[in-house]
């Protein structure tokens, strides 16, 4: 099978999971208890409308078509999907489309940076922990990972906060080792309180205005939602008045890269732990090959060894796993985003849940799922492109 | 047929017996000495031992009683009137702040007051307090906090919950009230297997005066349950329906894992959470039941079905055959009958979920279509049926030997019990509700099994595709042994080893899920004594008074902890590479 064939037909089975999801999504929505319409008109509800007779109550309920039979309304949400219309938040008051487009970068980036730290801290101890098998380094790397995976994530936040973001008469550990005060890092928000970031609702740039950052006129409108990358293209105009302590690219990249730290490193660490496990696992397996074997006899050096002959071929399953620590990710976004302050998806759908904004939460589900299938999409395209034996089955 | 006559099979069955015991104890011993090879797990087995009996003797181990907790909302009271959080091992726990009005001493033309402890709801709704007995007075201060001479007020010498208030005070009209600060006799915290005289907080207090440590408790009651609760619930869907998807393949199989494909695209959390929301709607236990009871009834209706054709067809041994287009039709007529009013059902129940009635139409349409489609799929009910020697029959399958008798009957009493309490859910005051404490976290439960069970439909699938190319089961099967006979007896005994593993460790899992759950505010009720609950009412005292998070935190992360050692313990001693 050439690798083209093999990509579409991955795209092509991933068609009836999405429909499936948009199923589920659309299932969920009809079963929570609030009325849509009900929540829309508020107040104005029992209001009479001269022209039709009718209340708002029942207006409303037309022109969102919950009157129609569920088939139809049904094909109507598919409809509004694909042209891009992902119905009306309740609790923001916007396209529902532009509340998940403002928050997935936020979940992302973070998880992003979280399996950026967890790939090589999970990748070096499996590979240490498999070379000293039964050892006592093995038998404290194999406990940590257990440990890893079994901290809840929300406490462990909260504790990082406390250890690594508070000052010592809090309980921080960091000023007298740091000599920094109140903490190495700070505990909320994607960026310090004093600077802006537009967002799509409020693509506002005025360089006149201490503390927004403002992106060139080619730049997507809004910018990428990313402030790891939007950060080096915040315009010098904009620096020179965004504030003392942040008049450079670099300054504002080092200011989004120290918030993300904390968070990133509480989402990675459970990643961290699994990945621990089956590279160790992984790595053992390859250690009795053939051609290890052949390399050790040939005269190698044990380092190389491992490092070029074992190591390469025991990393391409954990490739599989990178879909799942994703998923993993986001997942846990939902308990960390809200003690670190960061407005991601994790938050919207919270809230949506609290205050029963049934289209944010029907839009968070099915971005998560586009996201987390796509990222499994790649992974398979990667996987069939670095061991092609996958592409034969 | 005489007693007589199967003493032989009876000699024999109890030979088995013993052999199987004898096979049991030898394999338990084989896999204890695998097991303790490893400290990891032999700490994680003394973990689990340790919480599992916290958490049943919790009465007897909690520093303070029950009532306190605020699970038990009769008898809420605080320990002072202006709670205040204590840090661990503080001796603030049995200090109070007692105000007291002068005004009205004044009115009385009494100069003294009884050591009272905070008020109190009694079970009949009353309000009342207790006598204090003062073992040390502290401090003595003017409403606004301002420390006055101590010897203003004194102790009776002979009664210690009497304070005389000199008459300096009671003339200076200028104060109205004074605050009396004052260590008390704290019965509570004196318990059995403290040293004596020990009265500090262990894990400290919370913002309402209650012992944290007390509640740690009894929240790890809430969370083994939650933990066990779902775990088996999982595995017993997930393993009937994985078996189901290995055994049968074919189109049964696409359909079920694409079901399992669409669980898996969207994270586990995200799904939990839509789905509690999903959840709102519902008020009580009989829906939830009644689906974990359907897919139940749908796997033990195997050994039924055969038993009723055996009754019907002469010479039918096997169950399954394939499907038939007379079949066929059958199937599609009872679906074009039933399918709309199931669907009406369905959908008369999602949107007026208030009434359970349309609620119980759909079940009942439910199981009646599913028996019928089962009845019907087998092309030989009406290719051989035959009423001649059908009493015969009849009675042939209350021999006591014949082995399908048993699951029939099980399977009888299985769906019989599911119809009396599906009768007895018919009274609205007699609803099923099982966990009445927690009402709000069954909710959370049944979203967790909802979204954990395709995981173990998978491992099981892969197991049974395994196990079902082995000659045992080709011998099985050559002997003519039924489907149900060679799924129960031959291959998911030989495929449990990697499910207890999965088990042990989900329950870990569930247990961080559900703590999650309930930190976001869809779990507990606040105040509740669960752990993800606890820490998230100490966040709002985060991070001045750590301890509010840090220690049922700790309490989630050692249950967690010791689950998955235990779990990781059990996957040496099933893998077949120690096997010697």
């Amino acid at each position: 099978m050439k690798t083209s064939e093999f990509i579409i037909r991955r795209i092509i089975l991933l068609i009836p999971v999405m429909i499936g999801v948009t199923v589920f999504t659309f299932a969920i929505a009809q079963i929570i208890p609030a009325d849509p319409a009900a929540i829309l008109c508020g107040e104005r509800c029992g209001l009479i409308d001269p022209v039709t007779g009718k209340t708002m109550l029942e207006l409303q309920r037309e022109r969102l078509g919950l009157n129609d039979p569920v088939i139809v309304q049904f094909w109507d949400y598919i409809e509004r999907l694909a042209s891009g219309d992902w119905g009306e938040s309740t609790t923001y008051n916007r396209p529902t489309s532009d509340v998940v487009r403002d928050a997935a970068p936020v979940t992302l980036e973070m998880a992003l940076f979280a399996l950026l730290m967890a790939y090589p801290i999970g990748i070096t101890l499996g590979i240490l922990s498999a070379v000293w098998q039964d050892q006592v380094f093995d038998h404290i790397s194999r406990f940590l990972a257990i440990a890893f995976v079994s901290l809840p994530i929300f406490w462990l936040a909260m504790m990082l906060q406390l250890v690594f973001g508070t000052g010592p008469d809090v309980g921080g550990i960091c000023d007298p080792i740091f000599g920094t005060e109140g903490g190495c890092f700070p505990i909320y928000g994607r960026h310090d309180a004093a600077l802006t970031y537009p967002d799509r609702s409020s693509s506002l740039c005025d360089t006149a205005i201490t503390g927004i950052a403002c992106y060139p006129s080619w730049y997507p409108s809004g910018g990428t939602g990313f402030h790891l990358v939007d950060s080096w293209f915040v315009t010098d105009e904009a620096l020179d008045n965004i504030h003392p302590d942040y008049a450079s690219n670099y300054k504002l990249f080092d200011d989004t890269l120290v918030h993300l730290i904390l968070p990133s490193f509480t989402l990675g660490i459970a990643s961290a732990g699994s990945l621990l496990r089956y590279m160790r696992a992984s790595l053992l397996e390859v250690m009795n090959e053939d051609y290890v074997r052949t390399a050790r006899a040939k005269g190698l050096s044990e380092s190389r060894v491992i490092i070029v002959h074992a190591c390469r071929n025991a990393l391409v399953p954990i490739l599989t796993i990178l879909g799942f620590s994703i998923g993993g990710a986001i997942g846990g976004a939902v308990l960390t985003e809200s003690i670190f302050a960061f407005y991601g998806m994790g938050n919207v759908a919270v809230d949506a849940i609290i205050n029963l904004d049934y289209s944010v939460l029907m839009g968070v589900t099915l971005i998560t799922a586009i996201i987390f299938l796509m990222s499994n999409l790649i992974v398979d395209i990667l996987y069939g492109v670095v061991d092609p034996r996958v592409r034969l089955e | 047929m005489s007693w007589k006559d199967g003493s032989e099979e009876r000699s024999e069955s109890l030979r088995r017996i013993r052999e199987s015991a004898a096979q049991a104890r030898y394999d338990f011993k084989r896999g204890w000495k695998i097991y303790r090879r490893s400290l990891l797990a032999v700490i994680g087995l003394l973990m689990v031992i340790s919480i599992s009996v916290v958490s049943i003797f919790a009465d007897d181990l909690a520093v303070e009683h029950p009532g306190r907790n605020l699970q038990d909302t009769r008898d809420v009271w605080h320990i002072d009137y202006e709670p205040r959080k204590a840090a661990p091992f503080s001796d603030e726990c049995d200090t109070r702040y007692q105000k007291v009005s002068l005004t009205t001493l004044r009115r009385w033309d009494a100069n003294g007051t009884n050591a009272l402890s905070p008020t109190r709801v009694a079970d009949n709704n009353s309000f009342y307090e207790d006598i204090l007995v003062v073992t040390e007075f502290i401090e003595l201060q003017d409403r606004y906090g301002v420390t006055l001479a101590s010897d203003l007020v004194t102790l009776e010498t002979t009664n210690n919950s009497y304070f005389w208030i000199s008459d300096e005070l009671m003339d200076n009209n200028s104060l109205t009230q004074i605050r009396l600060i004052y260590k008390f006799e704290n019965d509570a915290m004196h318990h059995w297997w403290l040293p004596d005289g020990y009265d500090v907080c262990i894990f400290g207090t919370n913002d309402e005066g209650q012992d944290l440590f007390s509640k740690i408790l009894y929240g790890s009651r809430v969370s083994l349950t939650i933990g066990f609760t779902v775990a088996t619930l999982t595995v017993i869907i997930g393993t009937i329906i994985g078996s189901i998807s290995g055994y049968f393949g074919g189109r049964v199989d696409e359909v079920i894992m694409r079901i399992t494909d669409i669980f898996f695209a969207v994270p586990g959390l995200i799904l939990a959470l839509a789905f509690v929301a999903a959840l709102q709607a519902i008020d009580n236990l009989v829906i939830p039941l009644a689906l974990a009871f359907l897919p139940l009834i749908l796997v033990l209706i195997v050994p039924f079905r055969s038993a009723i054709i055996s009754v019907l067809m002469p010479g039918s041994e096997d169950t399954f055959s394939r499907i038939e287009p007379a079949a066929l039709l059958a199937v599609g007529l009872v679906v074009v009958l039933l399918l709309p009013l199931g669907l009406y059902g369905i959908w008369e129940g999602l949107f007026e979920t208030s009434d359970n009635r349309t609620w119980r139409l759909f079940f009942s349409f439910i199981v009646i279509s599913v028996f019928a489609g089962l009845l019907t799929l087998d092309n030989r009910m009406t290719k051989n049926f035959s009423i001649e020697g059908f009493s015969e029959r009849a009675l042939n399958t209350l021999n006591w030997k014949n082995p399908y008798r048993y699951l029939t009957l099980r399977t009888a009493i299985i769906f019989f019990a599911a119809i009396i309490l599906f009768s007895w859910s018919d009274d609205v005051d007699n609803q099923i509700v099982i966990i009445d404490n927690f009402d709000r976290l069954w909710k959370i439960q049944i979203a967790l099994v909802f979204t954990g069970w395709p995981g173990y439909a998978r491992l099981i699938r892969g197991q049974v595709l395994y196990v079902k190319e082995m000659t045992f089961v080709e011998a099985a099967r050559s002997v003519g042994a039924p489907s149900g006979r060679i799924m129960f007896r031959h291959i998911l005994p030989n495929a449990w080893a990697p499910l207890l593993v999965a088990f042990t460790l989900d329950i870990g899992g569930t247990i961080l899920s559900a703590s999650g759950l309930s930190f976001i505010g869809l779990g507990a009720e606040p105040g509740a004594a669960e752990w993800g609950k606890l820490v998230s009412d100490g966040r709002a005292h985060f991070p001045q008074d750590y301890w509010l998070v840090l220690f049922p935190g700790l309490a989630i992360a050692y249950t967690t902890l010791g689950f998955n050692l235990l779990g990781d313990g059990l996957r040496d001693v099933v893998d077949p590479k120690n096997r010697r």
